[in-house]
């Protein structure tokens, strides 16, 4: 019984699968960051993502952007917003899938001066 | 704390679908592996044994359609909307989860046959075993390099993992048998050929995964495993109450032994269960610190 035990124990004590999942390196605008005016909202991974959801919040509730980049897996995601955006705060959100099958999300925010 | 995804709602129901799935996948696949190991064992035994793998062959495949449905739902942001979105169900179909859920569907299907009984049925049952335990090789960090000895690692991993885990309720059952102890006895000589070879793949792994001492401490993936650790413990102290204390009793006659051993082997499930939570947690919102 003890050995059966611990051989449970040392089976699920271990790591098993894991995932080497792509991550977010850098975006455009950078996060907590305040600029002038944006042309293009960026994503750079590690590996490829398909990014399969975004969304852009304001000052004023959600703003209306443009994917450029399709679903298909990219290291460089691109947005654009429909109309320019007005000074204040904004926090950008994406859902993906890496390329090992893991489902990711993340999120950065900055902020337009007036 | 360093490389842990955001845990909503939806995440912590993915952790609990996965530990489920991972809990009766290796049910399902451990099934075939008693029953041929202990194929002269009493019939009330391998009738558990048999009854156990195919409902968990079962509750499987119906798992990997819930936890497909819960991806959905997390990739596409939809909430319960997204969990029958077609797009994004396509989407991870076409992902590695996809060919890993047909691989492991398929085992499941071939794991049904041990209810036939019979060598044929019996040899069809174990390719559904080596099948279900090469499916979890499609997805994660087993699709890094070096690739085939990580593939290698985590099937022996899983196959041994399923044949003690699926043992713990036919013994339970065998503890209420006259002559209990002589399928004890059997197990323990099998389990002393396969632990050392399951120690040193588990420790491979986890040299692998987390690469220095430095990155137990400072990552939620290192706090986790740490976690797992307690409950490793745990199970370990039961597991040696049971060897000094019941298991010899029990031979010896006591007629309160069985009774006694029989609850050890429950509270033993329960560690089991915690573990694979834990697992599932592991594999869900941390990563390796290698990866960070």
């Amino acid at each position: 019984m003890r050995l059966k035990s611990t051989a449970i124990a040392a089976l699920l004590l271990l790591p098993t699968s894991v995932f080497g999942h792509s991550k977010a390196e850098q975006t455009t605008p950078g996060n907590n960051t305040t600029v002038e005016t944006v042309e293009m909202i960026e994503i750079r991974f590690d590996d490829p993502m398909r990014v399969t959801a975004i969304s852009l919040k304001g000052p004023n509730g959600d703003v209306a952007i443009v994917r450029e980049t399709g679903l298909d897996p990219v290291t460089e995601f691109r947005a654009t917003p429909e109309s320019a955006m007005g000074a204040g705060v904004y926090q950008f959100d994406w859902r993906g899938l890496a390329a090992d099958g893991h489902p990711m999300q993340g999120s950065f925010s900055f902020t337009v001066a007036e | 704390m360093t490389g842990l995804a955001p845990i909503d709602a939806w995440a912590i129901a993915a952790i609990l679908a996965k530990a489920l799935e991972y809990g009766t996948a290796l049910l399902a696949l451990g099934g075939p592996l008693f029953i041929v190991t202990f194929r002269e064992a009493h019939k009330d035994v391998l009738r558990v044994a048999r009854s156990i793998a195919i409902a968990a062959a079962f509750l499987c495949v119906a798992l990997i359609a819930l936890r497909f449905g819960i991806r959905s739902a997390r990739i596409s942001g939809m909430g319960m909307d997204g969990m029958t979105d077609t797009m994004m169900l396509g989407l991870i179909w076409e992902s590695p989860l996809g060919s890993a859920a047909v691989l492991r569907g398929l085992g499941t299907l071939l794991v049904l046959a041990i209810a036939l009984g019979g060598n044929v049925a019996s040899l069809i049952a174990l390719i559904g075993s080596v099948l279900i335990a090469v499916s979890y090789t499609q997805v994660g960090h087993s699709l890094s390099d070096p690739r085939w000895l990580l593939v290698g690692l985590l099937s022996v991993h899983l196959l041994t993992a399923g044949f003690w885990i699926a043992a713990l309720a036919p013994l339970h059952q065998a503890a209420r048998l006259e002559f209990a102890g002589i399928l004890l006895h059997r197990f323990g000589v099998v389990a002393s050929g396969t632990v050392p070879a399951l120690v040193i793949v588990g420790l491979t792994f986890a040299w692998l995964m987390t690469g220095s001492v430095n990155g137990l401490f400072s990552t939620a993936y290192g706090w986790t495993l740490l976690t797992k650790m307690i409950f490793f413990s745990g199970l370990l102290s039961l597991a040696a109450l049971n060897k000094l204390k019941l298991v010899p009793t029990l031979e010896n006659g006591d007629e309160h032994a069985a009774s006694k051993l029989r609850r050890s082997i429950k509270i033993e499930g329960f560690f089991v269960l915690l573990i694979l939570i834990s697992t599932a947690t592991l594999t869900s919102v941390t990563t390796p610190p290698v990866n960070l």
